[in-house]
């Protein structure tokens, strides 16, 4: 359907007709290699970060071709909803503008121009030396497929910093990453000569001689995917390149009992229902619980209650879509241990039924969801262990006596976790944050802008941008 | 109450011995639909009754034997409530064997309690169904003959609550020849290890004795014999007539093979074994058994599919959460839902995968 519309400029435009071979590869990276050093390599930063505003900007414009395209034959692929899927862009490329590009690349590598000439901060300077930042001449991403902006982002970071790329997107991931190089080469044509997207999938015969040849071609190779996905690579890639790899991580909330107030929780309930529509939580900055702190017993359940409202009104206005038979039947099985759990629970209380029923007598659970369908869940759970949701817009709240609990009962994901949005008075979130850091956290936010991370956001706690590039000192 | 429990048994019993002729058991016999429906609503109203987790369970879906007018609107319980809630309606004190489900993972394991009644009725519901499968008699595996058995896994003192072993064991006694008996064992870390020497020692004399031979084992343990065989760059060829019985699961102990990949080594490394893989769970009584890429239950078992989204039941050929209604889980809970999807046709079905597989990376920690 898509390529009556698209001509075919990358190699992933081809569909899985087209047999990739790995001398293909090779004179795809001499191709991408060369039009770089003839052109790319000579463009300034601000030229570059122009052409990616510019394109970003154009993604906004409903008219746009590609955010068309997208939405129309995205939902099928992704199965996101349009309207969900609508959310995600624009948040994503309403991030992109010249002024937080050119932040990120003055906060990474010091100052704006560093990617353009030698040039010095005043360390360098007291110290007799210039110095250029230098961008891999050949950036290869291995993409995932959960949601599409990472592997957009690595496309913009790729451009920033000159350098030749191969993008490998999973086969039924590749969509959008081919529509924004597609617009970026619509924007300027030479980028789409520097740029490459290919995709396979895994149990092709050849998968492993193909990403090997994009390896040994690649100055530097980013990696996102699940933790063994990242073991599976890492001792692949020959030591002379870089490798950069980022593995699975969870995300979270915290909420204050100063933030329980009837007044701030109205804007609290839709800033969490923001965060579990954005991306169906499928990301790793998307929360898989609320803990919150509960002074007066019932606030959470107050709360859990609010947030089945204003999800079940979401769904009619951002509908979830449809998602796999077998994720659909994970999210039943988990309702329906949890409904076990909590009509128990109940019927303990009431009729004083024999404890000895339950192996473990479960803590408190209350539920609340869609109704045929499994659009939405909220569970009120308190058992405060933390554990990962189902996502699709399955959500669990945890009450807790008070927040600094949450790490303790986190404990075991402490290296997984990226993102706590945290719903807290000034006076207190300086400690709780410090708190956070110390534990392990790269990143605290306010509720609501989960998946809205700044561009300059350091992914996994590091400098995206800087993390890229090499130095060359010039001492004179 | 027992007295219930064993006239429900006896009907049950009846069911399975009727199917036991021959011309019945392996062309889908349907037992008149009535009557299978009659014991199901008895044992409903039994199960009801008896087992205080499931009527818990029942009355928080509105679902009370005297408005249960069909064997479709009995609540199935969830498989994995079994590891939270006791789903028998022995007494404690009159317990004296425990299933638990495999799996390494799950700190709280599923529990199904069994006593020697329980019991008997496994065992007369697992015989038929595994000799009509396994031993089915063809050229080279002649009525009567009593083919070696060997079991890969543990022996069964060593693993009392695996289901599976004890199934095995009832199979090695009641139709193994001289030679039978289990090679696997039980590692430091309580995971089951193949037996290597005893393994390959086995067979080699099967081969030697040219004797026609059952090797039963699960999934996992033939990946462990197959990687050994390909590094030591050694294969059998077991006897004519001899047949593989493969049950599924990995639980992340090897490897993870694709079925087809782990029959080609099969055939490839054992000499090409007619291969019959199962289908079982410690919270059953009966077994399923392929043939044709299709999995089938003894006739006292029905399937349903359903679509977890609208928990209406799908059409044929339509993927589904698969639900078993055991009739011989006297004791238990006869309507049970899996977290396996799958497709059925008729009575029998696809196996599609687990749903427990599209968990997000991370829940192998899971506390649930």
């Amino acid at each position: 359907m898509l390529a009556m519309n698209l001509h075919q400029l990358f190699l992933a435009d081809l569909g899985p007709e087209l047999q990739l071979t790995a001398e293909t590869l090779r004179q795809a990276s001499f191709a991408v290699r060369r039009n770089r050093n003839e052109w790319l390599l000579r463009q300034r930063t601000r030229a570059v970060i122009e052409m990616i505003a510019h394109t970003a900007d154009q993604w906004l414009e409903p008219e746009n071709q590609f955010r068309i395209l997208a939405l129309r034959d995205g939902p099928q692929e992704t199965g996101w909803s349009p309207a969900t899927l609508a959310r995600g862009l624009d948040t994503f490329f309403r991030s992109i503008t010249v002024e937080s590009l050119e932040a990120l690349v003055a906060q990474d590598l010091g100052d704006a121009r560093r990617l353009d000439d030698f040039g010095a901060g005043s360390a360098e300077h007291r110290t007799g030396r210039t110095s250029l930042a230098v961008g891999p001449e050949l950036l290869v991403h291995l993409t995932a497929g959960n949601l599409p902006n990472p592997a957009l982002f690595s496309i913009i970071l790729g451009l920033i910093t000159r350098s030749a790329q191969i993008v490998k997107c999973p086969r039924d991931a590749s969509l959008l990453p081919r529509l924004f190089a597609h617009s970026l080469a619509a924007t300027e044509s030479k980028i789409g000569a520097c740029l490459e997207l290919v995709t396979w999938s895994h149990d092709e015969w050849n998968a492993r001689e193909l990403e090997d040849t994009l390896f040994s071609e690649a100055a530097c190779v980013t990696a996102t995917g699940s933790d063994t996905m990242l073991a599976e690579v890492r001792p692949r890639i020959p030591s002379r390149t870089r490798f950069i790899g980022y593995g699975h991580r969870m995300s979270f909330g915290l909420i204050t009992k100063e933030s329980l107030s009837p007044y701030s929780r109205k804007r609290l309930v839709r800033a969490m229902a923001d965060d579990i529509t954005a991306w169906n939580q499928l990301g790793c900055l998307s929360p898989h619980a609320y803990y919150v702190e509960e002074e007066a017993s019932g606030s959470a359940e107050t709360l859990a209650a609010e947030l089945a409202d204003e999800l079940e009104r979401r769904e009619a206005t951002e509908p979830r879509g449809t998602i796999g038979l077998a994720e659909s039947a994970l999210i039943q099985s988990r309702r329906s241990t949890f409904a076990l759990r909590a009509a128990a629970m109940a019927s303990l209380t009431e009729r004083n039924l024999n404890r000895s029923l339950f192996f473990d007598p479960p803590a408190t659970v209350r539920l609340w969801a869609s109704t045929e369908s499994t659009a939405w869940t909220v569970v009120l759970n308190h058992d405060a262990r933390f554990q990962p949701s189902c996502l699709h817009r399955f959500i669990e709240l945890k009450p807790v006596r008070q927040w600094s609990e949450v790490l303790r009962f986190a404990e075991p994901f402490r290296h997984q976790v990226s993102t706590v949005a945290v719903a807290a008075p000034d006076d207190r979130l300086p400690e709780i944050a410090r708190q956070l850091a110390h534990w392990g956290v790269s990143r605290i936010c306010p509720i609501g802008r989960m998946q809205e991370p700044p561009a300059a956001w350091r992914h996994d706690g590091r400098p995206a941008l800087g993390d890229l590039v090499t130095w060359t000192d010039l001492e004179t | 109450m027992t007295q219930s429990h064993l006239i429900l048994a006896d009907q049950v019993r009846t069911l399975i011995r009727r199917s036991l002729k021959p011309e019945n058991l392996l062309d889908a016999p349907e037992h008149p639909a009535a009557d299978w429906e009659r014991v199901a609503l008895n044992l409903f109203a039994l199960q009801y009754e008896t087992v205080p987790a499931y009527r818990l369970f029942c009355n928080a879906r509105g679902r009370r034997p005297e408005e249960v007018r069909s064997w479709l609107e009995i609540p199935a319980v969830p498989t994995q409530a079994f590891q939270e809630l006791e789903f028998t309606a022995i007494a404690p004190e009159a317990r004296t064997r425990v299933f638990h489900s495999s799996g390494t993972t799950a700190q709280r394991p599923s529990r199904h309690f069994h006593h020697a009644e329980s019991l008997a009725l496994y065992e007369e519901s697992l015989r038929p169904w595994f000799a009509a499968h396994l031993l089915a008699s063809e050229a080279a595996f002649p009525l009567g003959l009593r083919p070696r058995c060997l079991a890969l896994t543990p022996q069964p003192a060593s693993v009392p609550h695996s289901s599976l072993v004890h199934m095995l064991e009832v199979v090695i006694q009641d139709f193994g020849g001289t030679g039978s008996g289990f090679t696997g064992c039980v590692g430091g870390d309580g995971a089951w290890e193949l037996g290597l020497e005893a393994t390959l020692d086995a067979l080699e004399s099967a081969c030697a004795d040219g004797i026609p031979t059952l090797v039963l084992g699960t999934a996992f343990l033939f990946v462990h014999l197959f990687d050994t065989l390909s590094a030591q760059g050694r294969s059998f060829r077991l006897p004519a007539g001899s047949r593989v019985m493969e049950t599924g699961g990995y639980k992340g102990r090897s490897r993870s093979l694709p079925r087809a990949e782990l029959h080609a080594a099969i055939a490839q490394q054992l000499g090409d074994p007619k291969i019959i893989p199962e289908y079982g769970m410690s919270e059953l009584s009966s077994q399923a058994y392929e043939s044709g890429g299709r999995f089938q239950f003894p006739p006292w078992v029905r399937i349903r599919t359903l679509h977890p989204e609208t928990g209406l039941d799908t059409a044929e050929g339509e993927p589904g959460v698969l639900r078993i209604h055991d009739l011989a889980n006297v004791w238990s809970v006869a309507a049970l839902e899996t977290s396996d999807l799958g497709r059925r046709h008729g009575q029998s079905f696809e196996l599609l995968g687990r749903a427990a597989e599209a968990e997000p990376r991370g829940c192998s920690r899971m506390t649930l």
